[in-house]
């Protein structure tokens, strides 16, 4: 499969800050591509740079074999662009909007075939002010979409919808790939970069920490399982516990979670330790390990930090 | 690649054309963009040019406090009054106090002695003084009558423009004013508040994605506002015609050229000025501090002839003075641009500056 997205050694620095300290990407034609990250991990600035808005410092990219350099106009004819916050004129109404911006370039799809895709036919001819948060980001993708893209950056798109939103955001990305169509995205919901990218990048600090499919990097941890204990009100000192359980404990919030190949066996010691200690817990709890706990292994914090 | 046709990009003539029409359908749909830009100047227009409708000296009312007797001389006096174009109101004293303490007495003459004193309102000593002038006269008047000698004699009064040719309407003064303030609020507002806007809220950032030439986007921002100032002027001139009787004296093709002079100038300045700010608010704040001095300053309202030299030499290096110096010899006294020259190289000069400033610092993101 050739690559639709080559990114080498890719570097921004900012006035007080490395947003991105080179990073290299390749995306096959046909992928959901996702970069998982927490805020501040130099996602939104990769995705800029690659979309040609963020000009970088050093590094190269290539979409569709084209670079910035010597084919800006024609890489954004193919590209389909969702940026974190869309704001367009306050009076416009979707189907303008679509219209409009489908004057730019030489080939589009179908206003109505656009606005049915992200559900607002019956708000095609309301004023832009009038829309609701996830309507205006319904009409933000139906833009993106709207000159049939080869390829489709989606900066956090389903941020601020509620979940049947999302789900319905996820149904056109996957309608999207089954035509064939290259998608990258970034987001910082670990569900649904499992549920939509074929693989991810996890980034951190403008680096890229891992590349691969989700199931690979879960087993990657080599972990397949976490227990949790929770508590009422914050978690105390685990260091006594750790040492009388012989197992690491993490804490986080009001949780302790102790990570285990082999569940089965850690069980029993769990609860002598408990019965020793005279811990006072309100949950037990045995989950499989996400990628949430690939991005804690990696960076030692969370997603949502 | 996905397919092959309609791989190449619009041409840039049709993205202008969609791009203008798009602009002004929009701009129409703005109903504070409509009132700012159509209705307030003809509402100025009209409020201003009725309030001060000239043609004659203005009624100005005197208040007369009446006398404990009416004495043959103080009848003389009043009847020599009633004969200038003075409106007397003779009140007895304790009303006449009561008027003047409301502050609505510009002028009050009252019996002292066996004499007369007029008293002036300190807060309108203009029309105190025009009011005591004609009292003063009529005063003469009436002593000479008396005596019996012949009368002083008017010093007849002819109110006209500098140019000789238009009349003393205060309408006629107020187009070009308006005209010009038109301008002005067009390259500050129109283009400079909405390129700020635009770059904070990220609409710049969503057409940078795009494959429209930011040339495009730019040529068809500046052609809608070049054709609303034109429609705007018209809009003004025909009100001004039809209202007012009001009509360009002079050359339309120098007042046309000025025109475009201006528009030139202040859309050059509003881009400028918008890479000053990176949001509404800061903007807001230097673009009033540009705007009313201004406004008030240069000339669209009234003249600072008044004013302290230093200030009157400072104004005048701002762009709108000169450039309603010129448009008002034009319009107003069907001059040419002579003598304008040193107005015009100001003008010229603020164009050339904004211009610079606007092409190196403008800024999208």
């Amino acid at each position: 499969m050739a690559d639709q997205i080559r990114v080498r050694g890719l570097r921004k620095q900012f006035p007080k800050v490395l947003a991105v300290a080179g990073v290299d990407l390749s995306v096959a034609r046909g992928e959901v591509f996702g970069l998982l990250g927490p805020n501040g991990a130099g996602k939104t600035t990769t995705l800029e740079m690659i979309e040609g808005l963020t000009p970088p410092d050093a590094g190269t990219i290539e979409i569709s074999g084209l670079s910035w350099r010597e084919s800006a106009p024609e890489i954004r004819a193919r590209i389909g662009v969702q940026l974190q916050a869309t704001s367009l004129y306050n009076k416009i109404t979707p189907k303008e909007a679509l219209d409009l911006f489908g004057s730019y370039y030489p080939k589009r799809l179908g206003t109505d075939e656009l606005l049915d895709l992200v559900q607002l036919k019956d708000k095609a001819g309301a004023y832009h002010v009038t829309l609701s948060g996830g309507q205006a980001q319904r009409l933000a993708l139906a833009l993106a979409l709207v000159n049939d893209p080869d390829v489709i950056f989606l900066d956090e798109p389903t941020a601020g919808l509620d979940p049947q939103g999302r789900r319905s955001l996820w149904e056109v990305v996957r309608k999207m790939k089954a035509e064939g169509r290259t998608t990258m995205l970034t987001t910082h919901y670990m569900d649904e970069a499992e549920a939509l990218c074929d693989r991810l990048a996890i980034l951190d600090h403008g680096r890229v920490l891992r590349v691969g499919t989700p199931a690979e990097l879960i087993a990657s941890l080599g972990i397949p399982s976490v227990v949790e204990l929770t508590f009422e009100g914050a978690a105390p000192d685990p260091s006594a516990f750790a040492a009388r359980l012989g197992a690491p404990v993490e804490v986080r919030g009001d949780v302790w979670e102790i990570p285990t190949p082999d569940p089965k066996a850690l069980l029993p010691r769990l609860l002598t330790a408990i019965d020793v200690e005279r811990l006072v817990y309100s949950q037990v709890h045995v989950r499989r390990a996400t990628l949430e706990d690939v991005f804690l292994h990696l960076t030692g914090r969370s997603l949502r930090e | 690649m996905r397919d092959e046709p309609g791989t190449r990009l619009p041409s840039p003539f049709a993205l202008l054309l969609g791009q203008f029409r798009s602009e002004w359908r929009l701009y129409a749909r703005d109903r504070g963009a409509m009132f700012w830009t159509f209705l307030f100047p003809l509402l100025m227009l009209f409020g201003f040019g009725v309030i001060f409708r000239s043609g004659g000296a203005p009624t100005l009312t005197l208040v007369r406090v009446a006398p404990a007797e009416e004495t043959a001389r103080d009848r003389a006096f009043l009847q020599a009054l009633g004969e200038s174009h003075l409106k007397v109101e003779t009140l007895p004293a304790a009303e006449a106090e009561k008027r003047w303490a409301k502050g609505e007495t510009s002028a009050q003459l009252e019996s002292v002695g066996d004499g007369y004193r007029l008293r002036l309102n300190s807060y309108l000593v203009a029309q105190g003084q025009v009011a005591a002038q004609a009292a003063s006269q009529a005063f003469l008047v009436a002593q000479a009558r008396l005596a019996g000698s012949p009368e002083p004699e008017r010093i007849p009064v002819v109110v006209e423009s500098p140019g000789h040719v238009h009349s003393d309407s205060y309408a006629a003064f107020l187009v070009p004013g308006l005209v010009g303030l038109n301008l002005l609020s067009m390259g500050l507002f129109a283009v400079g508040m909405v390129t700020v806007a635009y770059r904070e809220k990220g609409k710049f950032r969503r057409l940078a994605v795009t494959p429209l030439p930011k040339w495009v986007f730019l040529l068809a921002q500046i052609l809608h506002r070049v054709t609303v100032v034109v429609l705007q002027t018209t809009l003004l001139l025909l009100a001004a015609r039809l209202g007012f009787g009001i009509t360009n004296q002079g050359s339309y093709l120098l007042f046309a050229a000025l025109v475009v002079a201006g528009t030139a100038t202040f859309l050059a300045m509003g881009f400028a000025l918008s890479s000053f700010a990176s949001t509404v608010e800061t903007y807001g704040a230097i673009s009033n501090l540009v705007f009313f001095p201004m406004m008030l300053l240069s000339g669209v309202y009234f003249r600072l002839d008044n004013a302290p030299r230093w200030m009157q030499a400072s104004v005048s290096i701002l762009p709108l003075s000169p450039f309603l110096r010129a448009l008002r010899a034009v319009f107003n006294d069907g001059a040419t641009l002579a003598g304008h020259g040193a107005g015009l190289a100001i003008l010229g000069a603020w164009a050339a500056l904004s211009f610079v400033l606007a092409v190196r610092r403008f800024r999208w993101v």
